[in-house]
Formats: structure tokens, C-alpha cells, sequence
């Protein structure tokens, strides 16, 4: 566990590098299911690679209303959810920065991430913006109870807040399907979905700008910033996917440094998110967009979700 | 021990010198001077002084001993020292602050009487820490109390302030009664005036300590502004001038924590018996409450001040929580999760000190160069006041516990003492303590939204009035007082261990301090990795990361060019700083959802221009109000029935002399019966 070397080090940038550079591609997956599902073609799965490095040559259009926090606040998404990245296990069942930082030190970095983007949507004087920001704040607000309850049924089974404690551990318990866990993971399931702007809670991909709650923050972005803000977006939506089949899915991780295990591990961590990525987008097509107040019942479920997986741990 | 004791000395020199050169050099050209730099001295000797006491012995000195009663006895240990330290580094940096800041009410008044109550204020505080005697801490608590009630009616001309300051007046009175009931309980037991009697474990009986102690932490509580004895605290601190506000939240606050911290730890309120456990939790609750009501009512509230005032709550909250937790942990003996709750609790009361005394002080120069505080008439500062920004966005980003800052330790202590619960060995506590990471949870969002707003319709976007367009960045003297503080939020934030180690020396903790660039780290029961944190470590994450995809998006993408164009308007053409967002409209879906807490109303009022014709509307008026259901149903509640109380009572008042004359009458009698059956007996 404790393997300090070059070696532990650059397995753990490895999977850092896996999730930054895999996450457009899960979007792309998750973008060809929908399409199918809706019996259209739709575009690549590789799409979304395109898209970014095509946004990355485009010039950059920046209101005249805007301050640093504008421009500065894709360079501090990205690097924030980037950072994220190098605390969660993804082949091996540790991350070798595992001590420098714990779950709960990721949801800072993603709180610190919206935090900025909330002020963005707010620094170019426009009402959309605004509009986003009011809508991200109340799910944020709401979403926050159910998360730390979610992590401390989960620190309390497994033992620590620290996710590479969590993981092996959870890799090591041959049973895992018991009540708490399995409430703690429906509860997860609603977060992730909240967290990363899917339905019913906010359908990116809609024309009216009114209806948007992410989009509508980075209405204004273009170019460069643009790229950086959905790749990070990206990132941020692979990070939850990975926490929750390390949490609750922890099979078949190396658990040693070999070659025939780490390849063995990329190939099975691959199937595994793209499996949760179609699930989750499958589930996506088949429900509507909730009204906004209804949202709130939805992350009430979640709290309530979890707080039973508090009851049945202490029972 | 003689030098540390000469420090102490000349401290209350220059404080003295201070307030009397206040006083004496009015409408002199430099008279700011005169004050401030006397206190910003003083204040930072009392730094040194802290950190004197810290790698040195106590300070124990009793001064004159005419009775029992009146012995001056001042005790500096390593607790007294702690607090000093938090005095002593705000009152510096806002001392600094107020040479620039003090200026604003130079045309206007007088001047001198601010600087005389400032000094005078900040030495009352320091003696209130330092004496271990009944009598003069009692004393000096109530010339803490006065010397800020002066400070809060200021500016008296406000008629709202004059209102403030006698509710604060009034409640600082009644917590004081509470200290003076608990401390007169004590000296029936142990017949001494002195704090070193009440330390003695053996004299006084165990329900005796708790009813005192309830006493003081109601006393205590209502100093600090725990729900529901908050009321005055919203009130009062916004009133004072800025600078002042700065020292009431981020110091005096602090005092109160000082008393609960001396009583359950020094005078031995708790004991390691399961018997505790309801004190403790007790404390957790009450923190929960004042931190979720205290947050609530800073997110609706539009001005700066009082927002801010309202989020000093919250985080006397927050202080609570962990130290509750503390006493809960030491109930079932589980003594290293008690000192790391007791660690969480100091090191958010020291941040609380820090960012709280950076935020007041950003929101005094707003209030500096724009004349208001109210919130829908700013807007785009960050153009006109680019540090005063930069401070604002660092107090925020520090309170709201985000990381790399110093709020984001605190928070994450907190947050494990929290997590650790379930090593205590009792189910319902374990589920009904669940409910505090709830409330905590909850809280910690409600923060973020509430800076979110005030720091983006502040500082960002248009400017909503032309008080908001005139603004030019303030002095320098002012910045730098808060760049003081607001390099501290950085420095803790990186280094946690800087203050950890100060509070396991400063409070004799059963913990071996670390080097500043260790992570720190909590063990499970089966002694692997429960948690661990590095923030130097995050910080070179960053920076590598923040290189990486500089270097990335530069090769990827090449050079592009950044066209500057008005905002998106789906061609209408018709932006304006009105059809922004603004402070009330952003919190409306929470003001919606926890609709319980705010009553909200909109009054619509639609003028037509023909009553026949419903379509053409003229103009539409719409007044959305948000409630205090604390101050209504409750204070309503209160001061109704003590006004009918006292409306009874004042009918003996009758004015004719022959009443008053049956009235002693009857006293005598009843007095002479007393002590007739008192010999008897």
C-alpha cells in the first residue's frame, strides 16, 4: 500500500492522466446512447476530442461587462477538478496521493470549482447567467446534506474518509451488498446525477436558454475557455463515475504493480464506466426534465436514502 | 518571566497613551495617528506576549489584597494566551486599518471619542482574559459591554443605530446576569473570589458545577450570539463603525468563547463520566441551530453588514459543534477524538477571528467609498476597487471552507471529529448526532450561496447606482491592514500545523506537534489511514496541473486572439444594469424552499392604464419581503408579556407618599419576622 517509489508516484499521474484524457470519451459514449436510443445516428463517440481541440484554435469572444474572474475561472475549474483526478484509485486500489488529500478534500475542490463558475455566470451582467447561478446555488445548497451523509455511512463502513482506504477496504469485504451500502448508493446515484447536470434535474442540451441550469452559467464562454469549461465539466462527471465503481463496485483492482495486472485493470475500469455511463444515459431518455421546485423532493429522496443507510449501519 | 510581565505593562502603557492622546489631539492634522498607532503597538506586543507565554511559564501575579473580594489577580496561562494572540493580531491589523479609515468621520464629528473608546475597547478585552478574580472580571466584562455599546450608537444620528444599541445593551445584561449568578453560585460553595478556588476539583459537588455551568453558558452564549439569544448581535455589530464591527465579531465574540472554554475545561464543568454526555450534546445542538439560523438569515439579507453579522452566528456555531463534540468524545473516554474535536473548535475560532476580521473591514471600505451597505445598490466594484476585491474574495473563499484556505482545515476537523461518531458506543447518540452532519452539511452550502451572492452582486456585473460607479479604491494604509489578515488565511490554510501545533501548546494538549509541512492525520480503529491532508502537497498539485495545461492548451491551440464585445442580449439590444440578476432575486428559489424560516411575501401591485383594459399594463410594482420568525414570534412573544408584566407591577408605583411610607412599612415587618424565624432555628 505504501510504495513510495518513481514508480507509485507515475502510476498514480497514470491514473490521473486516465481520467482527464478518458472523460470526453465517456461523454461521447454517453451522447451515441442517447442518440440511439432516441433512433437517431447521432455523431462519434470521439466527438467530443474533436470538439475541444476545435474550441482550443478558436478566437475568444469576452464581454466587456466582465472582470479577471471571468477569464480566470475556466483556468481554476479545470485545475481544480484536474487535481480531483489524482486522489481517486482507478486501476490500482490505492492512489499514491492518497494521503495528501481524502473525499472530502475533493468535494472542496469541486465547491471551489462551482463556487467560481457560479461568480462567472454573474461577472458578464447578463440575466441568463444570473438565471444559472440561482439555480446552481439552491441545487448546491440542497445537494450538500445528502452528499455528507452519503460519506459518512460510507467512512463508517469502510473506516476512513481517506478513498484509498475506502477502496481497499471495500475491495477486501467479500460481502457488499448490505442495506446500508446499497441506500448509500441510491443516494450516491441522485448526487452523481445532480452533480453533473443530467436529467431530470438540468437537461444541458436544450435550445431554451431558460430552462438550463450549467449552460446557462457558460452561456457567455467561447473559444479556449469554452474548451476548458466542458472538458473540466467532463472530468468532473468521470470522477463521480469513478468514486462510484470504486465505492460500490470494487472489483478486480491490481492490488500489486505488474503489468498483466495494471492492463487487466485499465481494460476492466474501462468496461465498468462505460457500462454506469450507459445505465446512466439510458436512464436519461427515459425521463423528462423536472420542474425546478420538484427537484428539491428528488434530493430530499437522497437524504432520506442515506440517513437510512446511517440507521441500518448502527442497527 | 519579569520580561513578559514588563510587556504587560507596556501594553497597558500604550493602550492608555492611545485613548488619553484620542482624547487630547482633537481635530489635530494628524490625530489618527495619535490613536492608532499607540494601539497597533500595543497590539502587537500583545502578539509577542502571547507567544512569550507559550514557550514560557504562566503569569500569576496577584497585585493588591485589600479584602478577599478586591484582590487584582491576573493569570496568563497558555488558554489566556491563545485568546490574546487572536486579540492582538485583528486588533492589530485593524488598527492599522483605522488610520485611514477613521478619516471618514472627520468632517462629521468627533472624531476623538472613537479612537479613546477603540483603545479603551481593546484593553478591556485583553483584561478581561487576563484576570482571575471574580470581581474584576466582572468589571471589566461590563466595560467590554459599554465601551461597544458607546461604539454601536456612534452614530446616533441614525435613529436605527440608537435602537440597536439599547437592544444590545439589554442583552449583554441579561447574559451578564446569567455570568453573575453563575459565579456567585460557585463562591457560595468554595467562599472565594478567586478563579484559582474554582479550579479545585474537591470543594464544589458535581450538580452544583452544572447549574453554574448552565448559567455561564447561557451568560456566556448570549455574548457569543447562540440562537435563540441572537437577536442583538445582527443589530448591533452592523451599527458600530466598521473598524468596530470588525473587533466585536471577530474578537469579542471570541471572549465568550473564552468564558465557555475556562468553565468546561479549566474550572472542571466536565468530567470523563458518561454523565456529561448530555452537555455535550446539548452544546452540539444548540451549535447546529445557531449555525443553520444563523446562515439562513445571512443568505436574504441585503446589507453587507448585517449579512456578515448574521454569519458570525454560524460560525459560533460551528465553534460550538466541535466543542460539544469534545466534551461528548471525553464522556466515553475516547480522549484522542476529544482533543481532535477541541482542536477543530480553537482553529475555527482562530480562522473565524481572522477572515470575519478581513470581511468587516472589506465591507467598512465598501461602505468607505460607495456610502452604503445595501447590497442592490453596488455592483461592478471589482473594476473600481481591485484589492479591496481580491481581500473580499479571500475572506470569502476562507469562510465558506473552501480549500486551499485556512476556513477549509477548520471545517475539515470539524467535519472528521464529526465523521468519528460512530466509535461512540451508544446507537441513538450515533443516529441523533447524524443529524448534526446534517445541519452541518446544510450549512456549509447555505455559506456558499450566501458568498456567492455577496460577493457577485457586490463586486460583479454592473453598477446598480452611481454610489457604485463613483467608488475608487481606498486608501493604502486600509488595504494593508487587511492584506495582514488576509496573508494569514493563506498562511494557515497552506500551513496548517502553524496553528495546530499553537493550540496544542496553548492549551496543554495530549498531542505531539508536527512540522508545518507534515500531513495531518487520523487514524481508524484498526490503525490504517482514516483521513489525511496536505495542503503544501494540494498546492504543488496545482501549480503542476495549472503548468500541464497551460503548456497543453498553448501547444494544442496555438495563439488566439480574445475580442472584447458586449454581452449576449438575444438581439434586443437592450441590457441594462437593471435586467441583471440582483441580490434579492438570486436566493429566491431558497427563499422558496425554506419558506418556513423566511415567510417571504411579494406584493404585486400592477397599474393599468385603463381598468377595462387588463392587457396594457403601466407599471408594475413588486415588493418582496423576507421575516425574522425569531425576532417576531418569539421577541414579539417576550417583550409583549413582560410589557403586560410590567404594566401590572407599576400600578404599586402610585405616586402618593403614604403608599411608599406602607411599603417600607411592610418590608420592616416582613424583614424582622425573617430574621425572628431565622434565630429560632
Amino acid at each position: 500500500m505504501s510504495d513510495f517509489s518513481i514508480l507509485g508516484y507515475g502510476l498514480g499521474i497514470l491514473q490521473a492522466l486516465l481520467i482527464i484524457v478518458l472523460s470526453p470519451l465517456i461523454v461521447g459514449i454517453m451522447r451515441k446512447i442517447k442518440a440511439k436510443s432516441q433512433k437517431r445516428i447521432g455523431s462519434g463517440i470521439f466527438q467530443p476530442y474533436c470538439d475541444i481541440i476545435k474550441l482550443l484554435r478558436k478566437d475568444e469572444i469576452v464581454s466587456d461587462q466582465s472582470s479577471w474572474i471571468f477569464r480566470a475561472t475556466p483556468w481554476i475549474n479545470f485545475v481544480t477538478t484536474a487535481s480531483a483526478a489524482f486522489f481517486i484509485p482507478v486501476f490500482l486500489v490505492y492512489s499514491p496521493f492518497g494521503v495528501v488529500g481524502d473525499i472530502l478534500l475533493v468535494v472542496g475542490l469541486f465547491a471551489l470549482g462551482r463556487f467560481f463558475t457560479m461568480l462567472a455566470g454573474l461577472d458578464v451582467a447578463s440575466s441568463f447567467g444570473g438565471l444559472g447561478s440561482s439555480r446552481e446555488m439552491m441545487i448546491s445548497v440542497l445537494v450538500e446534506p445528502a452528499l455528507f451523509m452519503t460519506i459518512f455511512v460510507i467512512a463508517s463502513f469502510y473506516g476512513g474518509t481517506n478513498i484509498s482506504t475506502i477502496v481497499s477496504s471495500a475491495n477486501d469485504t467479500s460481502i457488499l451488498i448490505v442495506p446500508g451500502i446499497l441506500f448509500a448508493l441510491i443516494a450516491f446515484f441522485i448526487i452523481m446525477m445532480a452533480e453533473t447536470g443530467k436529467l431530470p434535474f438540468d437537461n444541458p442540451s436544450t435550445h431554451l436558454e431558460l430552462t438550463m441550469i450549467h449552460e446557462a452559467m457558460v452561456l457567455e464562454y467561447s473559444g479556449k475557455s469554452l474548451a476548458l469549461m466542458e472538458w473540466s465539466h467532463a472530468i468532473k462527471q468521470m470522477i463521480l463515475f469513478t468514486l462510484f465503481i470504486d465505492i460500490f463496485f470494487p472489483w478486480n483492482f491490481a492490488e500489486q504493480i505488474s503489468l498483466v495486472g495494471i492492463s487487466f485493470g485499465i481494460i476492466i475500469f474501462i468496461v465498468k464506466v462505460s457500462t454506469l455511463a450507459s445505465f446512466t444515459a439510458f436512464i436519461e431518455t427515459r425521463i423528462a426534465k423536472w420542474r425546478l421546485f420538484r427537484v428539491s423532493d428528488l434530493i430530499a429522496m437522497a437524504i432520506s436514502s442515506s440517513m437510512i443507510g446511517v440507521i441500518f449501519f448502527f442497527l | 518571566m519579569s520580561e513578559n510581565l514588563s510587556i504587560v505593562y507596556v501594553i497597558f502603557a500604550f493602550f492608555s497613551l492611545g485613548a488619553t492622546l484620542g482624547l487630547f489631539t482633537r481635530g489635530q492634522k494628524y490625530h489618527t495617528y495619535f490613536t492608532y498607532v499607540p494601539s497597533a503597538f500595543a497590539s502587537f506586543l500583545t502578539i509577542v506576549l502571547s507567544i512569550a507565554i507559550f514557550s514560557s511559564e504562566n503569569i500569576h501575579l496577584t497585585f493588591f489584597n485589600i479584602q478577599h473580594l478586591f484582590d487584582f489577580e491576573i493569570f496568563i496561562d497558555g488558554v489566556a494566551a491563545f485568546f490574546l494572540l487572536i486579540i492582538g493580531l485583528i486588533s492589530f491589523a485593524v488598527s492599522i486599518y483605522s488610520l485611514s479609515y477613521s478619516k471618514k468621520f472627520d468632517d462629521k464629528k468627533n472624531n476623538s471619542a472613537l479612537g479613546m473608546l477603540f483603545n479603551v475597547f481593546i484593553i478591556s478585552m485583553i483584561l478581561v482574559v487576563i484576570s482571575n478574580n471574580v470581581f474584576f472580571f466582572l468589571v471589566f466584562w461590563e466595560l467590554m459591554s459599554l465601551t461597544s455599546f458607546f461604539l454601536v450608537i456612534y452614530e446616533h444620528e441614525n435613529k436605527n443605530n440608537l435602537k440597536s444599541g439599547l437592544t444590545y445593551l439589554v442583552m449583554a445584561h441579561l447574559g451578564t446576569g446569567f455570568i453573575f449568578a453563575s459565579f456567585i453560585l460557585m463562591y457560595t460553595q468554595t467562599g472565594s473570589f478567586s478563579f484559582d478556588s474554582f479550579r479545585d476539583v474537591a470543594i464544589i459537588p458535581q450538580y452544583i458545577k452544572d447549574i453554574a455551568f448552565v448559567l455561564a453558558f447561557v451568560g456566556f452564549g448570549t455574548k457569543a450570539g447562540m440562537v435563540p439569544l441572537h437577536t442583538w448581535l445582527p443589530k448591533a455589530h452592523p451599527s458600530a463603525p466598521s473598524n468596530v464591527s470588525a473587533l466585536m465579531s471577530a474578537v469579542m465574540l471570541k471572549i465568550a468563547i473564552y468564558g465557555i472554554v475556562r468553565y468546561l475545561f479549566d474550572f472542571n464543568a466536565i468530567d470523563s463520566s458518561p454523565d456529561y454526555v448530555w452537555l455535550g450534546v446539548g452544546i452540539i445542538a444548540i451549535g447546529s441551530i445557531s449555525a443553520l439560523v444563523g446562515i439562513l438569515y445571512a443568505l436574504v439579507e441585503n446589507d453587507i453588514k448585517r449579512a456578515l453579522a448574521f454569519s458570525s452566528i454560524e460560525n459560533v456555531g460551528i465553534i460550538f459543534i466541535g466543542l460539544g463534540l469534545s466534551v461528548v468524545f471525553a464522556a466515553f473516554h475516547l480522549m484522542s477524538l476529544s482533543v481532535l474535536a477541541f482542536i477543530a473548535s480553537m482553529f475555527h475560532t482562530l480562522n473565524h477571528s481572522i477572515f470575519k476580521g478581513l470581511l468587516f473591514m472589506t465591507a467598512g471600505s465598501i461602505h468607505f467609498s460607495t456610502h452604503t451597505k445595501n447590497m442592490e445598490d453596488l455592483g461592478g466594484l471589482i473594476k473600481k476597487m481591485p484589492w479591496t476585491a481580491m481581500m473580499f474574495l479571500i475572506g470569502s473563499i476562507a469562510i465558506i471552507g473552501l480549500p486551499p484556505l485556512n476556513g477549509f482545515i477548520g471545517e475539515w476537523l470539524t467535519l472528521q471529529s464529526l465523521l468519528a461518531v460512530f466509535q461512540i458506543p451508544s446507537n441513538i447518540l450515533q443516529v441523533s448526532l447524524a443529524f448534526a452532519i446534517l445541519t452541518f452539511a446544510l450549512t456549509i452550502g447555505l455559506a456558499g450561496a450566501t458568498f456567492v451572492r455577496l460577493f457577485g452582486i457586490t463586486f460583479l456585473s454592473k453598477s446598480r447606482s452611481s454610489k457604485a460607479i463613483n467608488a475608487v479604491e481606498v486608501p493604502r494604509l486600509m488595504l494593508i491592514g487587511k492584506a495582514i489578515l488576509a496573508s494569514s488565511c493563506v498562511l494557515l490554510g497552506i500551513l496548517p500545523f502553524i496553528g495546530i501545533n499553537l493550540i496544542v501548546s496553548a492549551f496543554d494538549l495530549s498531542y505531539t506537534p508536527s512540522s508545518p509541512f507534515e500531513a495531518i492525520s487520523i487514524t481508524n480503529t484498526v490503525d490504517s489511514n482514516f483521513a489525511s491532508l496536505l495542503m503544501s502537497g494540494v498546492l504543488v498539485i496545482f501549480i503542476s496541473v495549472l503548468v500541464g495545461i497551460f503548456a497543453f492548451v498553448r501547444i494544442v491551440g496555438g495563439k488566439t486572439k480574445t475580442i472584447k464585445y458586449g454581452t449576449w442580449d438575444c438581439g434586443f439590444g437592450s441590457l441594462s444594469e437593471k435586467t441583471q440578476y440582483t441580490a434579492t432575486s438570486l436566493t429566491e428559489p431558497i427563499r422558496r424552499i425554506f419558506g418556513i424560516f423566511y415567510k417571504p411575501n411579494n406584493d404585486i401591485d400592477v397599474n393599468f392604464y385603463a381598468k377595462e383594459n387588463l392587457y396594457l399594463k403601466k407599471s408594475i410594482n413588486v415588493i418582496s419581503t423576507t421575516r425574522n420568525i425569531f425576532d417576531e414570534k418569539l421577541y414579539g412573544k417576550v417583550i409583549s408579556g413582560s410589557l403586560f408584566v410590567l404594566d401590572k407591577i407599576r400600578k404599586i408605583q402610585s405616586g402618593k407618599v403614604n403608599a411608599y411610607i406602607l411599603y417600607i412599612m411592610i418590608t420592616l415587618i416582613a424583614l424582622l419576622l425573617f430574621v425572628g424565624f431565622g434565630t429560632h432555628e
